[in-house]
């Protein structure tokens, strides 16, 4: 191998990695090892002034090849490849060791975790020698895009693409376009109409030149990588015969939503056996409608609401369905209107009102004489049919926590807010699109903080309630934010590809044909006139599963050699 | 505030905390969400009065000022009549004090008797019911009698010093209420036990007037500016002014003033002018005694002394009780 | 002193990785016996890494994936899968208890489940004490 000059550079990420990472003993370990020219710590590598002084030691010493020892790869990788490339060196040549995440963030014993730092970082001074120059690959940025789900999300995500004069598939499972706002009568906290807000964006999507709306559409296939997905989509023919259509799409939101609670999978409140005691979504089919009654056809004397019916709760989900809490208020507010000497209560274990205009929202519940009862969170309410003598239709029997009774309310309409939860499908849309899914069963964003629509599926967004529970204002927020990212890549035209593939050394290989059928992707093709294999780079992901399968050792990861793997495990048990 | 929204009504008959409070205003001032406190007290000590009444004469002053006042009325009016045609009968409305007097001492001191007789009845009964609703039927705390006596003392220690009041951040207002109330009770003592020395002569005796003119003049200084502060709104806890608190000042103003001209008149030896004033004074006396004391805002002289006693009594036994129950010695 | 076993892990970028980064950004502690290697997926593990990790002197090997069917690249884990029972019967053979080396399936969002992991395997390998292979190897060299 010839002369390398290494430059090592340890950040210590201002107390982050410094508490317990000792940085200044890692740059004597590191010192030691070959070809090591420069090694130095510094407050925030990722930094400006961090990122400069890299490049100026690469200029000044002429290094060739780059370690930075700091947060996890997946955090910075991408920015430290650009202080190479501004300083004229390959961004490949830079290795990251992870001694944040992965170690300083997970230790508390400072000996241990710099032990255990100086050793990946010396892997990593072992693995970038044998690094080689790569060439990003470039290709066209197909700008259409497929939008899965028509709801709210899927609709502005639409509009906004369209806008800007791309090509949009929105491909809707139903007949109708809405998703479930097209179910809900007003909006909380300002009780606007869910009907004008939907009216707007489903004339504006269906006129919209640029938008093909696919109504009764599902996804059967998406092929493909970003830039040059293609999907076929099954739809209704005229005479309607189910029918397959192949489209171009650079990138893929998925819109999907989610689906409510089967609340009769809670006894105790009675649901599908007492007649009077609905849903969420029942109760805004009559709001819409413009009648609250009970089942018997009577107006309620007393309405009871009762939070948290699915949510926060070990038995079912764990998790707070979000916007529940201000619809119950909605609730409590268009009950008093629809039915003015109704009595109502609201049933709740914690109010968040944690949006704009939220808390006065809850204020203004309280003035028009809503009763708050607050029960605790395992202790549940429990809902029984009254007897004659009672004036009422059932009693609920609440353990008040604000008081201290345990008191027995009377309802006539008992109405459930059910919590939110990923739909049956989202199983088979996660695997369509290769995207992941978390326990419970929303879909996985980049980064929890800082890229909450994009996908470790570059190309792949998600947007609304699919990625978690969620309201209107913020289902609208990501969409747009999906749209955006999107447009930022249409505008370039091309996109770049990372120049990790897998390759084919034609001397080595046998023409066994093993690795053709391990392929996920297709990307490798036979040549029966030369009898070898070979891997059509566009195509290839980059997994390696041909790689550790070749039994002639023919092919090869680029940037995961086998070579840099060896070295990566010296360095680490040195 | 709790047991009222969600209507717990036997327990807040059984509750004593709105008499502890004498609405200083300071939760009111306080309070977050604008919920008026001090006013929710107020009007709770409104409604435990009508509880207490077992009459229903309470509940329906406190539900119709318009009743009260033709009640108020129409007592004035029968006391007034009935003043006079006593005084016709047996008398000479010239005459104030000797044996002509239209309305002799002793008469009145009889009738005065006889009120408070019937006001005490009324009031004691009532006060025997917010015992057993306060204290008798709880059946978590049971006092024993031994306690009522030893500690019988912070009656007439909480009715005459209202100290409980003077605990609340502002003294002026528990200062400007002792004043009055000491102004009433003195007024009240002269008049029971010592009417005659006060109806004698035109002769000044300052050994008796001196209270009583001490005692008007208190009372006089304190209402008006009661009713200048509520005119005013110019404090928290006069922000609300019920009917019954107009009426309660109305009233008293009218008996210290009539009083203060009734001494007046009679120094001046004005028989005729001092009797009809007299008539006057008992027209606002009658009913002030009759009805404000039973049944509308005075009872809290009544209740809230009572209250502190009984919350005392319970707190006791409940200390007591608790530091049985952990097996730790008892208070000496 | 303790023994202090040293264990590398062999991580698939996509579901493992991430998912020991989570608990690094959650602040979940546990034992600093595990060194990581990135991969970008499970299926490039050729189980020369894994005797390579021995050799060099690993008293255990850590390999995770993404749970079956979650795969990033569809079926990487899959083939990881079908590689292991060979590889462990390999390594039986040649006297390497079983414990020494594990395969695991962690998904991005299981943090816990990977400190959990990390801390359970650091505890049996220390239990085992030293890899033989160490052993064999100085004792080879010395007989040289």
């Amino acid at each position: 191998m010839e002369d390398l000059k290494i430059g090592v550079f340890i950040c210590n990420c201002g107390t982050n990695i410094a508490k317990v990472v000792d940085c200044d003993a890692i740059v004597d370990s590191v010192e030691r090892l070959p070809y090591v020219t420069v090694a130095r710590t510094y407050k925030y590598m990722c930094s400006d002034p961090g990122q400069d002084m890299i490049q100026a030691d690469i200029e000044e010493h002429g290094l060739d090849r780059v370690v930075v020892a700091a947060c996890s790869p997946r955090m910075h990788e991408p920015t430290f490849r650009k202080t190479l490339q501004k300083a004229g060196l390959n961004p490949y040549f830079l290795e990251m060791a992870n001694i944040r995440e992965q170690c300083s963030w997970v230790h508390d014993d400072p000996v241990a975790a710099t032990e255990k730092a100086a050793a990946l970082t010396a892997a990593a001074v072992l693995r970038v020698a044998h690094h080689e120059a790569l060439e990003r690959r470039s290709v066209d940025m197909c700008p259409n895009t497929l939008i899965m789900g028509g709801g709210i999300a899927g609709m502005s995500a639409a509009l906004d693409l369209a806008d800007a004069g791309n090509r949009v598939y929105l491909a809707e499972r139903s007949d109708h376009l809405g998703g479930n706002v097209a179910r809900a009568d007003l909006t909380a906290p300002y009780l606007d109409s869910a009907r004008d807000m939907l009216t707007e964006r489903v004339t504006r999507v269906v006129e919209h030149p640029n938008i093909d709306v696919l109504l009764e559409s599902q996804v059967r296939k998406v092929d493909g990588f970003v830039g040059n997905f293609q999907t076929t989509i099954r739809g209704k023919a005229d005479d309607g015969a189910p029918t397959d259509s192949v489209y171009d799409v650079g990138s893929i939101i998925v819109c999907t939503g989610y689906k409510e609670f089967d609340a009769s999978r809670i006894t105790h409140y009675g649901y599908g056996k007492l007649p009077n005691v609905v849903t969420s979504f029942e109760l805004e089919k009559m709001l819409r409608a413009g009648r609250v009654t009970t089942k018997e056809g009577r107006v309620p004397q007393y309405v009871a609401i009762i939070h948290c019916v699915g949510s926060r709760n070990l038995e079912f989900h764990a998790y707070c369905s979000r916007v529940c809490c201000m619809t119950a208020l909605k609730y409590a507010h268009e009950v008093k209107s629809a039915v003015p000497g109704a009595y109502v209560s609201d049933i709740y274990i914690d109010m968040h009102a944690f949006g704009k205009g939220m808390e006065d929202f809850y204020r203004r519940s309280s003035e028009i004489k809503t009763l708050f009862l607050m029960y605790e969170k395992n202790d549940y309410p429990v809902i029984r049919k009254a007897d004659a003598t009672d004036d009422c239709d059932m009693l609920i029997e609440v353990n008040e926590t604000l008081s201290g009774e345990t008191i027995e309310m009377p309802a006539d309409l008992v109405v459930l807010m059910v919590g939110m939860e990923a739909r049956e499908d989202s199983e088979e849309v996660a695997h369509l699109v290769n995207i992941s899914r978390d326990k419970d069963g929303w879909f996985i964003e980049s980064h929890p903080k800082l890229d909450p629509v994009a996908t470790t599926t570059d190309g792949v967004y998600i947007a609304g309630a699919c990625q978690a529970p969620k309201d209107i204002p913020d289902s609208v927020a990501q969409a747009r934010a999906a749209a955006a990212r999107i447009l930022a890549r249409t505008a370039r035209g091309k996109i770049e590809i990372d120049a990790v593939f897998a390759e084919v050394d034609e001397e080595k290989c046998s023409g066994c044909r093993m690795c053709n059928e391990l392929c996920p992707y297709v990307a490798i093709e036979f040549d029966p006139e030369k009898r070898r294999s070979h891997v059509i780079s566009a195509l290839c992901k980059a997994c390696g599963a041909c790689v550790a399968a070749c039994p002639s050792g023919a092919i090869t990861a680029r940037h995961f050699t086998d070579k840099q793997i060896f070295s990566e495990i010296e360095g680490v048990l040195a | 505030m709790r047991s009222l929204q969600m209507g717990l009504e036997a327990k807040l008959e059984s509750d004593l905390e709105p008499w502890l409070c004498y609405y200083c205003g300071e939760c009111s001032v306080e309070c977050p969400r604008d919920a008026e406190p001090g006013e929710t007290m107020m009007s709770l000590r409104r409604w435990l009065t009508a509880r207490y009444d077992f009459t229903g004469i309470s509940r329906l002053f406190y539900l119709s000022w318009k009743a009260e006042l033709l009640a108020v009325i129409i007592v004035a009016l029968i006391a007034g009549a009935g003043f006079l045609l006593y005084g016709f009968s047996q008398g000479n409305i010239t005459q104030y004090n000797g044996p002509d007097a239209f309305l002799p001492a002793s008469s009145i001191h009889i009738f005065d008797w006889t009120l408070a007789a019937v006001l005490l009845a009324l009031l004691l009964t009532n006060c025997a019911r917010m015992w057993w609703f306060t204290v008798g039927r709880d059946t978590k705390v049971h006092v024993p009698l031994s306690a009522y006596v030893r500690k019988i003392y912070l009656l007439p220690t909480h009715f005459f010093t209202q100290m409980r009041y003077a605990r609340c951040e502002q003294k002026r207002p528990w200062a400007i209420h002792l004043v009055l109330m000491l102004s009433y009770v003195t007024m009240l003592i002269l008049i029971m036990f010592f009417l005659a020395p006060m109806w004698s002569g035109p002769a000044v005796k300052w050994s008796v007037h001196v209270f009583g003119l001490a005692a008007t003049a208190g009372l006089l200084v304190t209402t008006i500016i009661f009713l200048r502060k509520r005119l005013k709104k110019s404090e928290v806890q006069y922000q609300h002014s019920h009917e019954t608190d107009w009426m309660f000042l109305v009233l008293l103003i009218v008996v210290a003033a009539t009083g203060l001209v009734q001494f007046t008149l009679h120094r001046l030896g004005l028989g005729t002018a001092a009797n009809i004033n007299y008539v006057i004074h008992m027209m606002a006396v009658v009913p002030m005694l009759l009805l404000e004391v039973p049944f509308s805002k005075w009872s809290h002289m009544a209740y809230r002394p009572l209250a502190m006693y009984f919350a005392d009594l319970k707190a006791e036994e409940m200390v007591s009780k608790a530091r049985e129950a952990v097996g730790a010695p008892q208070a000496a | 002193m303790t023994f202090e076993p040293k264990i590398v892990g062999f991580l698939c970028n996509w579901c493992s990785y991430t998912g020991a980064d989570l608990a690094g950004t959650s602040r979940i502690h546990y034992a600093p016996n595990v060194r990581i290697i990135r991969v970008m997926c499970s299926a490039r593990i050729d189980p020369t890494f894994v005797l390579k990790a021995l050799h060099d002197g690993a008293d255990g090997v850590l390999i995770c994936g993404c749970h079956p069917g979650d795969c990033h690249y569809s079926e990487g884990n899959y083939k990881m899968m079908r590689r292991y029972p060979l590889l462990k019967s390999l390594l039986a053979d040649y006297g390497i208890e079983d414990e020494r080396v594990r395969l695991e399936w962690v998904s991005a969002s299981e943090g816990q489940r990977f400190a959990d992991i990390v801390n359970d395997m650091t505890e049996r390998v220390r239990a085992l004490g030293p890899s033989p292979v160490k052993a064999a190897l100085e004792a080879d060299l010395a007989e040289r």
